[in-house]
Order: C-alpha cells, then sequence, then structure tokens
C-alpha cells in the first residue's frame, strides 16, 4: 500500500513553479528594489519617511493614470495623449476651483473632462475608423495647444512661465488631502475598484478575450467599439484622478505638469509586467508595481551615482534602460513566439 | 477593341494623375490663397529654400526609416535619439580628426550614416535577440541611446565641432539636399523594389507565418531593416545639424520621440499616392507638401500664436486625411451624391433580414 | 492555488538566492555610499543643468564654494514641472539637505512653504519670485530670501540695448529676435528693447507694453510694433528649419543691426557672423561668445557672470550658522542684481578673466565678509557695481 502511495505521490512539477515565479517576478523585483532601497537609506543616514512620502508623491500621478490605461492597453491599443489629457483636465480644474472654491468640483471637472477628452478619441477612432495610435497623436497636439492657450491667457507670468497659480487659502484647503494617508487610501480604493472591473466583472474578460483574438471576440458578439469606449472611459477616470491630485499636490498648473506622464505610462506598465499586445496576460497591477519599481530604481540610482559630475543623469538612464529590458525579457521568458514578435 | 483598350488606358492614366497630384495641388492652392491674402510669399529667398530642400529631406528620409519598421509591425520609437546620437558621435570624431577643416561636412555626414547603420544594428540584434514587442525594445533602447548622449555631451549644445565653413557650404547648398533625396530614394527603390532582398521584406510585410515557413529567413532581413533605417537616421541626423550648425543633446526622458510624429501625415499621405504610383515618390511628394506648409508656417512667426496654430493645423490634417483614408468610399458617394440612396439601400437590406429593432407589423 | 511542499521549497530557494544578491550588491552600496562627515549638503533645484549659464553656476558652486567651504552641492536632474520639483525637495530634504536652492522656478512660493514646514532653508539664486509669492513667503522663518535680476531689471537691460542702438549706432532699421515670448523675462526685455528704440507696441511703451500683451492673452503681434526705427520681428524656434529661413529673410533686408532678447548667440550666431551683420544678445560670458565678438560680428552682449551666486550662497550659510541675515522687520530679503554689458572684444576678455572658478569676483575674501553680515552691509555688498574696470 505504501508502495502504491509513493507511485501516486505528485511529482515536483518544474514547469509550474518557473511559471509562478517568472509570473510573480514583477512583484518580487519590486519587494527586492524596495529592501535595496531602504538598506541605502539607512547606510546614508537618510530620513526613511520623507523618501518614502516623496516616492509616494513621484508614483501616485503615474499609477493612477497608467491603472487606467490597462484597460486601453488590454486591447492592443495605445494611448499616447494621456499626459496632454492630465494636463488639459488640470487645467479646466484647476480654473473652476479658482472660481468656486469646491474640492469636490476640482475632482468632478477633472474626471469628467478627461473622460471627455478619452471618449472623443475613442469615438473619432471609431466613428470613422481610424487607427487608435493616430487619433491619440493628434488629440496629443490639440489638448495641449488648447491647455497652453488657457495657461497664457488665464495665468500669471512669473520668472520663465506662465502658470495658474492657486490662492493660498484655497491650498490650505487642500492640505487634508495632500496627506500620505488620503493618497494610500485613495489608491487603494481605486486600484481595488480597477481589480474588481477588471478581474470580476464581464468588462473585463471581454476585454481581455477582445485583445488576445479581436476577429474571434467579434464573432462571439463582442462589439469592439463599445468595450473600447468603455476602457477609454475608465482611462479617462484614471486620468482624471491623476490630474485632480496634481493640482492637490503641486497648487499650480503649467505648460509643463504632467509633461512626462505620456511615456512613463509605457514604461511602468510594460515594467509591472504588462504585455504590450494585450490579451488575456494583462494584469491590472502591473501599473501600481511597475510605477513604484521605476521610480524606486530610479532613486537608488541617483543616490548611487550622486557625486558623479556631468554624466550623471545619462548614466541613471543607460542603467534605467538595461534594467527596464531585463526586468521585461525575464517577465515575458515562457511567452515566446517562434517567429520574430510584431 | 483598340479603341476600348485606348480609351480604358486613357482612364486609367487619368485616374494616375488625379490620384498623384490632388493632394500637391491642393495644398499649393491653399498656400497661394494663405500667401496673397497675407500679401507675403514663401520660398523668395535663397536661405528659404535651402531651408525648404533640406527639410524635405528630413521628412522624407524619417518617413521611409518609420515606414520600413511599421509596416512590418515594427513600431521603433528610437529613431530620434539614434539620429542624435549618429550626429554627436560623428561630430565628435570628425572634430578630432579634422579640426573643423576641409571636408568636415561629407566626411561627417558619411561617419553619421555609417554610426547611424551600426546603432541601427544593433538595435535590431537586440530585437531579434531578446524576442520582445519591437515596440518594448524601442523604449528601451531610446532610454540608452538617449542616457549615452547625455553622457557624452552633458546635455550641452555641441557647436564647436559642427561649426565650420564645411557645415555652412553644405547647409547653403540646395543641390547637396537634392542629391541626398535622389540617392536615398534610389537606394530604397533599388532594395526594397528590384533586390531579392525586397521581396523577401514584401512576403514578410504580407505574411510573417507564411512567408518565414517557405524559408525565407525573418532575422536578417529584420536586422537589414533596422540597419537600413539607422543609416537613413544618421542621414537624418546630419542634416539637422545643419540650420544652426549645433546640436541639441538635452534630450532625456523620451526628448527624443518628437521628430518620429513629423513623419506620420507624410506617411500616410505618401502610401494613398503611392496605390498610384511607386510608393517612395509618393513619400517623395508627401515630403515636399509638408516642406512646404512648414515654410508657409514660418511666414507668421511674428505672432506668438502661430506655434499653437501650427500644431493643431497638423493634427486636423493628419486627423482628416486619415478620415479620408479610410472612408474612401464613403466620401466617394459623398461627392457623387449617392451616400444617401447607399445607406437607405443598406437599411432596407438590414430590415430583409430582420436585423433592425422596428417592431414587425401587425 | 493548491502547491506542493516541494514547488514551495523550490520558490523560497529562488527568492533567498535572489536576497542573497541584492544584499550583497547593499553590501557593494555600503562601500560606494559614504557615511556623514561635517560636510554640509546643499540641494540645488535646476531646470536646465546644461546651459552655459548653469554651468558656470554649477562649477562656481562645486568647484570653488564647496571646496572653500566644506559645502557638499547636490544637482537635481533636470526638472520640467513643479510637481517633480516638489517631489525633488522633498528628496533632498529626505537626503538631509539643509538648504535648497532654487533654480528651476517651478511653483516657488510653494516650496518655501514645504520647505519651511521641514525647517530645511530655501533660497533663490536665479530670478525671482513673483510679488504675490514674496508676499506669502518673506516671514517664512527659513525662507533666506531671494537674490536676481528681476523684471525691472530685464525690461532695464532690453532699454539699455535700445538706446544704445537708437543713440550711438543711429539704427534706422532692425532685426529683432524675440526669443521665446510670451516668456515673461524675453516679454519684459522686449518691452525694455523697443522703448529704448524709440519704438513703441499699440501705442504703448514703457512696461505698458507688457500689461497690454497680457491684456490680449499673452499674445503678442509685431504687427502693432511701430515708429520711427523699422523693425522686422521674429521670435520661437522649432529646431526644423523654419526659423532659420525666417532669419535668412531678415538679414537679406540689410537691417542695420540684429537685435536680440536672448539664444540668439545659442541659435544663430553663425549665420549673422557669415552675413557679418553686427547682433547683440543677451547670454553669458562663454568663451564660445567670447569667438563670437572677437571674429564674428557680435558685438554687444549682456550676462550675467558665475560667481553672482556668491550672496546667496553666503546668504545661506549665515542662516544655517544661525546668525541669518533679514530685513528690520525680519523679512526674507528680495535683492536685485543686474547684468554686465560688454561692447567690445576687449571688454569681453576683461569680463570674463575678472571672474573665473579659481579666481570669483565672489572669492572668499569677500564671502567671508558677507556671512554673517547685517543686512544693510550685505545689501550694498549685493548692488555694489563690480563692472571690472
Amino acid at each position: 500500500m505504501e508502495q502504491v502511495m509513493e507511485n501516486k505521490k505528485p511529482k515536483f512539477d518544474k514547469y509550474k513553479a518557473k511559471k509562478l515565479v517568472i509570473t510573480l517576478l514583477p512583484l518580487l523585483a519590486l519587494i527586492l528594489l524596495f529592501v535595496f532601497y531602504i538598506i541605502i537609506l539607512n547606510v546614508n543616514d537618510y530620513n526613511i519617511m520623507m523618501n518614502l512620502r516623496s516616492l509616494l508623491n513621484q508614483s501616485l500621478i503615474l499609477v493612477l493614470v497608467a491603472t487606467g490605461a490597462i484597460f486601453i492597453f488590454t486591447l492592443g491599443q495605445f494611448d499616447i495623449s494621456l499626459g496632454a489629457n492630465a494636463l488639459f483636465s488640470a487645467v479646466i480644474g484647476t480654473l473652476v476651483y479658482k472660481a468656486t472654491g469646491s474640492i469636490a468640483l476640482l475632482f468632478i471637472i477633472c474626471i469628467l473632462v478627461a473622460v471627455g477628452c478619452s471618449l472623443l478619441n475613442a469615438l473619432i477612432a471609431s466613428v470613422f475608423h481610424l487607427p487608435m495610435f493616430v487619433t491619440t497623436i493628434a488629440m496629443l497636439s490639440v489638448l495641449t495647444a488648447l491647455a497652453t492657450f488657457l495657461i497664457q491667457s488665464q495665468g500669471s507670468a512669473s520668472g520663465t512661465s506662465y502658470s495658474i497659480n492657486l490662492p493660498s487659502e484655497l491650498v490650505d484647503k487642500l492640505a487634508p488631502l495632500d496627506t500620505p494617508i488620503f493618497k494610500i487610501i485613495l489608491l487603494g480604493i481605486f486600484i481595488l475598484a480597477m481589480v474588481f472591473i477588471f478581474n470580476f466583472t464581464k468588462v473585463g474578460r471581454k476585454q481581455k478575450f477582445l485583445g488576445g483574438n479581436e476577429k474571434c471576440a467579434k464573432l462571439t458578439g463582442i462589439s469592439i467599439s463599445l468595450f473600447g469606449i468603455i476602457a477609454f472611459a475608465l482611462a479617462g477616470l484614471g486620468v482624471g484622478l491623476g490630474s485632480s491630485m496634481t493640482v492637490v499636490y503641486a497648487h499650480t498648473v503649467s505648460t509643463t505638469t504632467a509633461s512626462s506622464i505620456g511615456m512613463s505610462v509605457f514604461i511602468a506598465i510594460v515594467f509591472g509586467g504588462m504585455p504590450i499586445n494585450g490579451g488575456a496576460r494583462s494584469r491590472i497591477y502591473s501599473a501600481l508595481i511597475g510605477g513604484f519599481s521605476y521610480n524606486i530604481m530610479t532613486n537608488i540610482l541617483f543616490i548611487l551615482f550622486q557625486s558623479m559630475e556631468g554624466a550623471r543623469d545619462g548614466l541613471v538612464q543607460v542603467i534605467s534602460g538595461v534594467f527596464f529590458l531585463a526586468i521585461v525579457f525575464v517577465a515575458s521568458i515562457n511567452y515566446r513566439s517562434k517567429n520574430l514578435p510584431r | 477593341m483598340e479603341a476600348i483598350n485606348k480609351q480604358s488606358k486613357a482612364k486609367d492614366i487619368r485616374k494616375k494623375a488625379f490620384g498623384i497630384f490632388t493632394i500637391p495641388v491642393l495644398v499649393i492652392m491653399a498656400i497661394l490663397i494663405v500667401c496673397l491674402s497675407s500679401g507675403q510669399m514663401i520660398l523668395t529667398t535663397d536661405v528659404s529654400f535651402y531651408g525648404f530642400t533640406r527639410y524635405t529631406a528630413v521628412v522624407l528620409l524619417t518617413t521611409i526609416a518609420l515606414s520600413i519598421n511599421l509596416s512590418s509591425g515594427r513600431f521603433d520609437f528610437s529613431i530620434g535619439s539614434l539620429s542624435t546620437l549618429s550626429s554627436v558621435i560623428a561630430a565628435k570624431i570628425t572634430y578630432a580628426m579634422l579640426a573643423g577643416s576641409g571636408a568636415s561636412a561629407p566626411v561627417m555626414l558619411l561617419i553619421s550614416i555609417i554610426v547611424g547603420a551600426v546603432l541601427g544594428a544593433l538595435s535590431g540584434a537586440l530585437y531579434v535577440a531578446l524576442k520582445l514587442p519591437p515596440i518594448i525594445t524601442s523604449l528601451g533602447v531610446t532610454l540608452i541611446f538617449e542616457g549615452i548622449i547625455y553622457m557624452i555631451s552633458g546635455g550641452r549644445y555641441i557647436t564647436t565641432e559642427t561649426s565650420n565653413a564645411s557645415m555652412i557650404f553644405f547647409r547653403e547648398s540646395w543641390w547637396i539636399h537634392l542629391i541626398i533625396i535622389v540617392l536615398a530614394l534610389g537606394v530604397i527603390y533599388l532594395v526594397f523594389d528590384r533586390s531579392k532582398f525586397g521581396f523577401n521584406y514584401k512576403a514578410l510585410r504580407a505574411g510573417q507565418n507564411i512567408a518565414v515557413n517557405t524559408g525565407i529567413k525573418e532575422v536578417p532581413n529584420a536586422i537589414i531593416c533596422y540597419t537600413i533605417c539607422g543609416a537613413l537616421m544618421g542621414t537624418v541626423g546630419f542634416l539637422q545639424v545643419l540650420p544652426g550648425n549645433q546640436i541639441a543633446t538635452s534630450v532625456l526622458n523620451f526628448g527624443s520621440i518628437g521628430i518620429m510624429f513629423i513623419a506620420f501625415l507624410p506617411m500616410f499621405i505618401g502610401g494613398y499616392i503611392g496605390k498610384y504610383t511607386n510608393d517612395k515618390i509618393g513619400y517623395l511628394i508627401a515630403s515636399i507638401c509638408i516642406s512646404l506648409l512648414s515654410s508657409m508656417f514660418a511666414l507668421f512667426n511674428t505672432k506668438t500664436i502661430t506655434a499653437s496654430i501650427q500644431s493643431i493645423v497638423t493634427a486636423v490634417l493628419l486627423v482628416g486625411f486619415l478620415i479620408f483614408l479610410n472612408n474612401e468610399q464613403t466620401c466617394k458617394d459623398l461627392a457623387n451624391g449617392t451616400l444617401i440612396k447607399k445607406i437607405i439601400k443598406q437599411y432596407k437590406e438590414k430590415k430583409n433580414r430582420g436585423e433592425t429593432n422596428d417592431k414587425p407589423q401587425e | 492555488m493548491y502547491m506542493q511542499k516541494s514547488e514551495i521549497m523550490a520558490i523560497s530557494k529562488f527568492i533567498k538566492g535572489v536576497t542573497a544578491i541584492a544584499l550583497a550588491g547593499a553590501s557593494m552600496a555600503l562601500v560606494a555610499c559614504g557615511g556623514g562627515n561635517s560636510t554640509v549638503k546643499v540641494g540645488v533645484l535646476v531646470a536646465d543643468a546644461s546651459g552655459d549659464e548653469a554651468i558656470g553656476f554649477k562649477n562656481y558652486l562645486q568647484q570653488y564654494v564647496a571646496k572653500e567651504y566644506n559645502y557638499e552641492f547636490v544637482y537635481s536632474p533636470q526638472l520640467d514641472s513643479a510637481e517633480q520639483a516638489r517631489a525633488q525637495a522633498e528628496t533632498f530634504i529626505g537626503q538631509n539637505c539643509k538648504a535648497i536652492i532654487d533654480m528651476a522656478d517651478k511653483n516657488r512660493g510653494d516650496l518655501a512653504q514645504l520647505c519651511n514646514t521641514n525647517k530645511v532653508y530655501f533660497a533663490i539664486g536665479s530670478g525671482m519670485m513673483s510679488d504675490e509669492d514674496y508676499n506669502a513667503s518673506k516671514n517664512l522663518e527659513y525662507f533666506v530670501g531671494q537674490i536676481g535680476p528681476d523684471m525691472v531689471t530685464e525690461y532695464n537691460t532690453g532699454l539699455a540695448m535700445g538706446q544704445y542702438y537708437k543713440e550711438t549706432k543711429k539704427v534706422s532699421k532692425v532685426g529683432v529676435y524675440g526669443a521665446f515670448i510670451p516668456n515673461p523675462m524675453h516679454l519684459y526685455r522686449m518691452a525694455g528693447l523697443l522703448t529704448g528704440l524709440g519704438d513703441t507696441y499699440k501705442g504703448q511703451s514703457g512696461q505698458n507694453i507688457v500689461y497690454t500683451v497680457f491684456g490680449d492673452g499673452a499674445q503678442f503681434d509685431a504687427s502693432n510694433i511701430a515708429g520711427d526705427v523699422t523693425i522686422d520681428y521674429c521670435s520661437g524656434f522649432d529646431g526644423e528649419g523654419a526659423i532659420f529661413g525666417r532669419v535668412g529673410e531678415i538679414i537679406a533686408g540689410n537691417p542695420d543691426a540684429f537685435l536680440s532678447v536672448g539664444m540668439t548667440t545659442t541659435f544663430f550666431a553663425d549665420m549673422l557672423d557669415k552675413a557679418n551683420l553686427e547682433y547683440s544678445d543677451i547670454d553669458s560670458f562663454t568663451t564660445a561668445n567670447g569667438a563670437h565678438m572677437k571674429t564674428g560680428s557680435l558685438k554687444y552682449l549682456a550676462g550675467k557672470y558665475s560667481s553672482s551666486l556668491g550672496p546667496i550662497f553666503a546668504a545661506i550659510k549665515s542662516a544655517i550658522d544661525g546668525k541669518a541675515i533679514r530685513l528690520a522687520n525680519g523679512d526674507a530679503f528680495s535683492l536685485s542684481q543686474g547684468y554686465w554689458t560688454a561692447k567690445s572684444s576687449a571688454e569681453f576678455e576683461k569680463f570674463q578673466s575678472a571672474d573665473s572658478v579659481t579666481n570669483p569676483i565672489f572669492n572668499k575674501t569677500v564671502l567671508d565678509t558677507l556671512i554673517g553680515a547685517s543686512y544693510d552691509s550685505f545689501k550694498a555688498a549685493v548692488e555694489l557695481d563690480r563692472t571690472p574696470q
């Protein structure tokens, strides 16, 4: 009997274990980077809480926008106008907040404008059968130009630029929102909501299906237009939250607000393990993991190379690029196709 | 029979001529209207003319470079950083060799092309080695190239290595720009339309799996594509130095990707014109149109509003043209006045098939 | 998901292995990163880390001041937005910087508040805050003050240039480059330039030109310029060549001179040298500009000297040492520094050699007199005309 039991003992599945490790690799990388970061801060006797606060502030807006954008990427689409959308909605939101003093309106208007701009992208592309990426390129130019016009005409001039600044009484009103606790709670609620929609509703399932095999999905009756519009609406929600938190944090809007968001979203979600072509392997938490990982890595590099002259910023970026490719390579090692990917 | 053949041939020629010349004629007409109404004219001085030829070359080469990979499903963000890095390395090497004297410009051009090709090959090799989606590889390569540029230059404008009489001569010689255009077109035509490599490239583009299964080697093909793109962008990098005899190297955090966007509109226009002729001729015509528009925008440089208006106009043109391209038949029906009839007909057909929401009649 | 014990062990082995690598890396970091000593750390926020002026300031701080006073100046990466500047300021605070010098001009009022809350000194080393921000910040304990050309100084610099060309050079037609107008700094300079030339904008002169442009939603239209001196205007930089064509057209119109409120020596020097057209600019005293002045046709250059950052350092050190320099009513100071103007190659060389990294105008001897000085002495020293004779 024992012999039989022994023979029936399940063998260790190396493949399963490997697959699990690969899947968890972005999370493991985040944990290791975080540990390493804490060690470096400790060794240098830096204020850990202040640095972590700075990290949260660096990453929050990126993670909010990128998490919403996951729905677009799941469909295998791109949106390069996210940064411009964040800028434009922040401008409108700030102007409304200055006029009304209502924090609720700040958030509502930012979200409505961001969702509206996102939906406009989706509608134009879907009604006129345009490639989505090119539509977003056009929207990038239009939104940036409109935002610049508004800032220059409605803002105040100072030094070398124009900006729309919040007066001190309105800044003070925002103080309770500009705290780590509020930001973590907001981030947590948003992430949970997106996880729920992505993993436990038809919306997420159908979007993964569309991203994986559009023809097949269409034949089963899934409407590409409808779910495209839903994806952009959800992305707009992320952008709106991100832009309102930008105003809460920076207390000002200028033409360079959210300037780095556009491309950073790509980096964050891919770094977090999201397949760029979308589909079933898409993970809603990729933005969270990738956004924080990338910023921690950059912060570590800046500390390590702090004393280098001139070449520091370039070296940090080179190393970031190498790490980026390495992490993405390892994370997708199980998913190699025979032919070159496109 | 002969008459019928002659007629259909003539119709064919008219159709091709219409397809090829409509857009450039419309662009020229629009420019003339704007110029005449503002009392100014473009390309009235030597400076503006050789600026026009140089920019045409830049747009053309960038468009070809982008389209080579993009039409094979390989999106490449790194072409901007590649062009800047090629010109930076070429400037440094040329200055080390010649100290700004003699034939600095042609030497720098040659080295820029070679360095561009090498960098492109490296980028391609990385793509085939890692087997990651090309857009991801290009993101990483962009970060690396931009970082290297910054490490070499410290983010400063490179001027000493690029300010010399030879560069000024190249800037002011419109015929050199034309030679570059003609040579580039010739080489690209021969390589992609008249060589085995080109046929393999088109086969892979049309059907990757089938092409690979028939024995076409995809990996060397991809690497050569990236190499050719690199050489083209190396040339662009050199041409970008000419206006001010300087290289702006503070391009961290994807500051270099902007050049890619100037190629989208000419790529689509060129693709459309290419249906009636060779697509390279289409790209050339489109690049000339874009360059003319850019010269026109420069006339309104006296007003602040120019930059914003320019971006919006370009964006509207891009979307407008794409709407036309993807709805060509609908646009033709609209022009013929048959669109409404078609919509009604389609609706009736749907109704007959029972696909409408109308309640059935009692 | 159910896992076999062996699978769990394999994974934990993997995690242990990776953790070991991380700790080894951390050990290397221990070697790489030094522990703290008595060096005082100051963070510097920059929006442009690569321009000649920025590099001049950096060299002065890192190669002279740091060595003389055992200070460490840590530069931020290039900051593009207010939120990046704020996050970087937080990082500097977290890295135990005793002070932050801002040269990025990204929502300075907000940064002053942030630093004050965290008991880190904050000073502005380039340009100035808006009046509104200054009034809100001046009584903050940790706001040291600001030294830089204010907008009036920018206006006066443009005015001096215009007057020089009108009265001394007797120009009747000029080309004008507006740099990045409606950038406020360039706009103020342009207003001064137009006024100095005796021209008007929409019938306005002086700083009213600026207010008129602001009233038009910051839209500047050169067709509104009128006056005895004919102006052929262009501005902006597209990097694609159209602007060079426009400048070429201006040159082809045979103006008496080409006047600029900034960036011309960076973008168009070669074109103007080749055309042998006299030009002016507001930039800095770099070797390249010296060459343009010696062998080219640059004939008028207004610029800042690198060690002009010295006084703000002295003020920061005073504050850190517990002898903060404040106004009589306890407010933080706001002082203006002007430009040097070279009108010949000889003058340029004199200015350049008067202020170098090894022998700056604000050297240790001078700085020592400023550190812990009274406000009146400090003010007099900052505003003293130090133009080399």
